[in-house]
């Protein structure tokens, strides 16, 4: 992810005081932390959870690098303690319980009762392109944890299913059966949304 | 998965999920096919699939899009703060 809005402060001076550190700092790391949690609220949190333990470790901070570079590493911990503590509560034998929406689409018989739109997107119009995106990652950041854990894995970082089963620790059925929810929910989740988006558009 | 002799639309859904994750038994891919020549909609949302997936590797290849912007709140900032402030009299 890039960095380079922030201006590197290599240089040990005043302005670093931790009265300056919000707004030295906090641009960065919150972007760093939203690339990881996809989420506002969470990384806002953790962001400042960061800050105050940054603090209190100050005095261990022997400058030999960049106090970017150390806020950053306080941070990575703070996420990698939050997502253990996040699966841990997701045990991957409950992967079955998470709903899917299949109800909603399709009659008893197994027919479509909201059949899929047609979507009008244009790979040409970048704009459109990138508006389209965004809804997209809203969509999968508003997504079931385990859902959208295992389509970034899957699509995202393009693991395969044996790759994909080792890292979350289900069986290959369960992974084309929680790959499936998550494509459903997402499919659905953009067509809601970019459609009305659309309408307004034209309106 | 277990289908009918005939595959409805919501067992068609879940072979073309399937099929973008593994090869499908041949059986299973012969009525999947068979089906999607003539369901329109069982079509269009195999099209709405791989556009997830074109989509996905965009995302992989510009993550930070709709991070690259975000900045701190200033509320979230003004609240920081007074946390830093806190703790460091504290």
């Amino acid at each position: 992810m890039s960095e380079n809005s922030i201006p590197p402060s290599d240089t040990e001076d005043r302005n670093d005081s931790p009265d300056n550190w919000v707004d030295l700092y906090g641009d960065a790391l919150y972007r760093f932390a939203l690339s990881r949690l996809k989420n506002r609220e969470l990384a806002e949190e953790i962001v400042q959870e960061t800050f105050v333990a940054a603090l209190h470790a100050y005095k261990n901070y022997k400058g030999r690098s960049t106090l970017k570079t150390w806020l950053t590493g306080i941070l990575k911990h703070k996420i990698i303690d939050h997502l253990r503590r996040k699966y841990r509560e997701t045990p991957s034998d409950q992967v079955e319980a998470i709903a899917d929406n299949t109800d909603e689409l399709f009659n008893e018989k197994g027919g479509w009762s909201v059949r899929p739109a047609k979507w009008t997107v244009n790979p040409e119009k970048t704009y459109e392109q990138r508006e389209f995106l965004d809804i997209f990652y809203q969509c999968l950041a508003d997504l079931p944890d385990r859902l959208s854990q295992a389509f970034t894995l899957r699509e995202i970082d393009g693991l395969d299913t044996e790759e994909l089963c080792k890292e979350m620790d289900i069986s290959p059925t369960n992974s084309w059966t929680i790959l499936y929810r998550a494509r459903m929910k997402l499919r659905r989740c953009l067509e809601v949304n970019w459609m009305k988006d659309f309408d307004e558009k034209v309106k | 998965m277990m289908f009918g002799l005939i595959p409805n639309c919501k067992d068609v859904t879940r072979m073309v999920s399937e099929s973008m994750d593994r090869e499908l038994p041949w059986g299973q891919r012969i009525k999947m096919r068979m089906h999607l020549g003539m369901c329109k909609y069982c079509s269009r949302f195999k099209r709405q699939l791989e556009l997830l997936r074109k989509a996905s590797q965009s995302l992989s290849a510009h993550p930070a899009e709709p991070v690259a912007s975000s900045v701190l709140p200033q509320d979230v900032r003004d609240h920081i703060k007074k946390a830093l402030r806190e703790a460091s009299s504290g």
